[in-house]
């Protein structure tokens, strides 16, 4: 393997390179970045053209504009960050970078081929889950810090979502482990390599729900109540700007990356046709990618909820639902053991 | 359902929708619509052709005019006013942009053609006070835009409606 070789050459522990590559390059922050600045070039290109516009086209026209995102992030980069006088100033400054660094951790532990993960763990799916739920707080946290009414309310928004949203995630994640028998990514993605059945198809429910929860944990429309820009300006983040803003930018987008990962391993069968370590990452880059732009196509088909119509959609129709997934996991079992 | 009876009974008169298909539906829209070419019209780079007598930027030629003032006097707006020239006998028009509508009744009533209208309609100033011209600075910027736009290699399109695309646009010579 390359790895090990890589390792040899270079006289550190394999468990070390792996530690190291793994949530640095892919499927961690490089990937992440990538991914990033072409998921937002192609949702402003989408719904551009469900509306019949162009888009984002003059910072570069012989690519379509695909340039416009280097563009955006230069001028971050190169803004003033202003802390105004009212704010809590340690948790304002710390409040998006503790966040992101959260939202990283999991690309430790999520696979992102055969082979390729920063450790193996028998619990690697709640660790993912119990990673990806420290955010909000610190999001809770930044709205408070703010002294803004906006980033209060966006504050508060999200501590109501995230409850529905975390509860209806981890009943999907629980009714797909009861279905595998197994907590851990790869020996999931093992099982739906060997029977060829994919999650999708043999608990389509937990699926759904799981893609759901996506959509409301990572503000994308129709649930993206707490960033609401015609109501509350950018909910928790409206005071940030520059390096800080685009840093509260990538964090909704890290999470959507994160869990858009654990979906194609968890329901689209990972690596599934292919076993070998490069062509399998490229196999789950791809499925995962697929994901993403559908979930940022939706921005230009749906309008957005209300808050209490979310929650009354969460607790009173996909709550319920998640037992029913539970049930059918247990149901379905039998396939997979 | 869970609205409580209260709404029930008022919406029972609205069409059921089933939910699964209508959002299957809706997504199948946005899908649809994607494949669609855009509607814009890539102005800097293409134009839309003007007709014939199109009002834009008045052009002041200095030499043509007798200062008569008709056109200070016709002017709706106020854009036009008399100035004093030195070393000119005569009074002389000035123009404001910033207050001109293009109406044109100042090149219709000038008894010599000293003002006339030109396709001009896009000249950008970075200030309020840099549009508004003197006699000497209203010829001399007169006879710039027209030469940049005789030089002016944009494509130009007429705009049709069309039923499949809402609007095309047919590139003419």
């Amino acid at each position: 393997m390359v790895l090990v070789e890589l390792a040899k050459a270079l006289h550190v522990p394999v468990w070390a390179l792996r530690g190291f590559l793994a949530p640095l390059v892919y499927p961690g922050l490089v990937a992440l970045l990538g991914t990033v600045l072409f998921l937002i070039w192609a949702e402003r290109k989408m719904a551009a053209r469900v509306q019949q516009r162009v888009g984002p086209y003059y910072v570069s026209p012989k690519l379509h504009g695909a340039l416009q995102l280097i563009a955006d992030g230069a001028r971050f980069a190169l803004q003033e960050v202003i802390v105004h006088v009212e704010t809590d100033r340690l948790m304002f400054v710390l409040g998006p970078i503790l966040t992101f660094t959260f939202l990283s951790l999991p690309f430790t532990v999520l696979p992102g081929g055969p082979g390729i993960y920063g450790f193996r763990s028998d619990f690697s799916m709640v660790i993912v889950y119990a990673l990806l739920t420290l955010s909000p707080i610190t999001v809770i946290l930044m709205g408070w810090a703010s002294s803004n009414k906006f980033a209060m309310i966006g504050g508060g928004r999200e501590a109501l979502l995230t409850v529905s949203g975390e509860i209806t995630l981890a009943l999907a994640i629980l009714s797909v482990a009861a279905m595998y028998g197994t907590l851990d990514f790869v020996t999931a993605v093992e099982k739906q390599v060997h029977t060829g059945i994919i999650g999708l198809v043999s608990n389509p429910i937990a699926a759904l729900l799981f893609f759901l929860a996506m959509l409301l944990l990572t503000d994308r429309v129709p649930f993206d109540i707490v960033l609401g820009e015609q109501e509350i300006v950018q909910g928790p983040y409206t005071e940030y700007s520059g390096v800080l803003y685009a840093l509260t930018m990538a964090i909704d987008y890290a999470k959507l990356y994160a869990l858009s990962i654990a979906f194609t391993l968890l329901f689209l069968g990972g690596w599934a046709p292919f076993t070998t370590p490069l062509l399998g990452a490229i196999s789950v880059y791809i499925k995962s990618l697929i994901v993403l732009l559908f979930s940022v196509f939706l921005r230009s088909v749906y309008g957005r909820m209300r808050l209490d119509h979310a929650m009354n959609f969460f607790w009173a129709r996909l709550f319920p639902l998640g037992f029913i997934a539970l049930a059918l996991g247990v149901f379905v079992h039998v396939i997979y053991a | 359902m869970s609205q409580g009876s209260n709404s029930d009974k008022q919406d029972d008169h609205r069409p059921r929708i089933n939910p699964v298909l209508a959002h299957l539906e809706a997504i199948a829209t946005g899908i649809k619509w994607l494949t669609r070419k855009p509607m814009t019209l890539m102005y800097p780079d293409m134009e839309e052709k003007k007709p014939e007598y199109f009002r834009g930027f008045i052009i002041f030629n200095y030499d043509k005019c007798i200062g008569c003032s008709l056109c200070a006097q016709v002017c709706p707006p106020r854009a036009i006013h008399m100035y004093r020239v030195p070393g000119d006998k005569r009074i002389r028009p000035g123009y404001d942009a910033g207050r001109c509508i293009h109406c044109g009744l100042c090149t219709d009533i000038c008894p010599t053609d000293a003002l006339d209208v030109s396709p001009v309609h896009d000249e950008v100033f970075e200030q309020i006070e840099s549009m508004d011209f003197d006699p000497v600075e209203w010829h001399i910027i007169s006879k710039k835009l027209v030469e940049e736009h005789a030089k002016r290699k944009r494509k130009l399109v007429i705009t049709r409606v069309d039923e499949e695309v809402g609007l095309r646009y047919e590139p003419v010579e």
